[in-house]
């Protein structure tokens, strides 16, 4: 089966390597001794590593007549094709008038008020998600509802009941998201669920939960749903 | 190899850091000489990544000319805020990049370079020296089938000797994504060269 601790697996070259702290060799090994997935993707890893140490530096010992005429170029000397940039740079410095400067001046900062006002909801969420400390979180003020409700919904913290659909993993981003459906056939309306640490552990696929988390809509094309992202916490209701 | 710090590696070169430190002011001031010694110190660094990221002698030729114009042209603007190999580096990634965008180059399986497991002579080589030179050839040829993303980390880690924090400064992005992504690299390398094995 599937093991989904991709962050304790980011250790395992250095575990390969031997530079990892005592604790975290501890941390690797007791997972290693229960887990078979793993396992099979540390030997993997180990022989790509003892691969990959064997790999040298290309060497040239070719003349490099070009690279001279970069030093020359930079040293101010403009030969070949590069003097192609000088005739730009010479049209470019004409341009630099003090209206020119003040008139782009004022565009770069209406273009940043502008990508301020159309972001906020992601730098807010950014914001939020920072601020949330799931040590203190107490379930109880978490608004309970429907997948369906939170269309209307208004709170930034919910729960919501679900059936476990589609989980799926992505190691380079460090998340996971799955699906969670209104009833067990998968049927009917949906939200999408991403887990950003291990606080929270991933659920089976057919499982039925209680997902406690920040609710946020995804406008992105092609999205255009409802996510609880992050997921803080998830209760088990039925396996 | 073992993973060697990238200041390490430009104190070898160098002297050390207060000495390269000098030598980028200079250049900064415009002298020539300044902008000579350290073309030299990091040319064949730079040379490695571009090469296995581009994979022909020639291409890779323009690509290092173009990485040394921008950062001579960009040098008076470096203010020391990363290691200078740091910033280098991530100049020259981002040339290679540029370059991969430009001039997509097809697929070609390694075993039509190489031939199949089934074709290949497995009877021992007595030059032990042949040999090793071989077996490199084979897991070079193998890596330059990983996409530029995967082969781009395994070669800043193994060839470079570049710490995850060092490469998550040259390639933008987290640590752990950086860790994550070599051992997506590492595991497509062990299956690429996984019919190769028995006679490696």
């Amino acid at each position: 089966m599937t093991c989904w601790r991709f962050r304790l697996r980011r250790k395992f070259v250095p575990y390969i390597e031997g530079d990892l702290q005592p604790k975290d060799v501890k941390q690797v090994e007791e997972h290693l001794l229960d887990c078979e997935w793993c396992r099979a993707v540390l030997v993997r890893l180990r022989a790509g590593h003892q691969m990959a140490e064997e790999l040298r530096h290309f060497t040239s010992d070719a003349e490099h007549p070009e690279f001279e005429a970069v030093l020359a170029d930079a040293g101010g000397t403009r030969v070949g094709r590069r003097a192609r940039g000088a005739v730009w740079e010479a049209g470019l410095d004409g341009l630099a008038t003090p209206r020119v400067v003040e008139v782009l001046t004022i565009l770069v900062i209406v273009q940043l008020a502008l990508l301020v006002f159309s972001n906020r909801s992601v730098l807010f969420g950014a914001r939020y998600r920072i601020a949330v400390k799931p040590a203190a979180l107490n379930l109880s003020e978490f608004r309970q509802l429907d997948i369906r409700e939170l269309r209307s919904n208004t709170q930034p913290h919910v729960a919501t009941d679900g059936y476990v659909r589609e989980v799926h993993t992505d190691e380079e981003e460090g998340t996971v998201h799955f699906k969670l459906v209104e009833d067990a056939q998968g049927s009917g309306p949906f939200v999408i669920c991403e887990i950003m640490s291990e606080q929270a552990e991933v659920p089976r696929e057919g499982s039925h939960v209680r997902v406690y988390g920040v609710a946020r809509y995804d406008a992105q094309t092609n999205r255009n749903w409802y996510e609880v992202n992050p997921v803080l916490n998830i209760a088990l209701l039925k396996n | 190899m073992a993973t060697r710090h990238l200041d390490s590696i430009a104190a070898e070169r160098l002297g050390d850091d207060e000495q390269e430190r000098t030598l980028v002011l200079a250049a900064q001031r415009g002298d020539a000489g300044a902008l000579r010694e350290l073309y030299h110190a990091y040319r064949d660094r730079v040379w490695s990544l571009v090469m296995y990221s581009v994979g022909d002698f020639h291409l890779a030729q323009d690509v290092l000319q173009t990485v040394f114009l921008k950062v001579f042209r960009g040098l008076k603007d470096f203010r020391f805020q990363s290691s200078l190999a740091t910033w280098i580096y991530r100049i020259a990634h981002n040339e290679c990049q540029e370059h991969h965008r430009r001039h997509r180059t097809p697929h070609v399986p390694l075993e039509t370079i190489l031939g199949s497991s089934s074709e290949i002579d497995t009877r021992p080589i007595l030059d032990d020296q042949h040999a090793h030179r071989e077996r490199q050839l084979i897991i070079q040829r193998a890596l330059m089938q990983l996409s530029l993303k995967l082969r781009t980390v395994i070669v800043l880690k193994y060839v470079e000797g570049l710490t995850y924090q060092e490469m998550s400064r040259v390639l933008g992005c987290a640590p752990g994504t950086v860790a994550s992504r070599l051992n997506r690299a590492l595991a497509e390398l062990e299956e690429r060269l996984r019919p190769f094995r028995g006679i490696m």
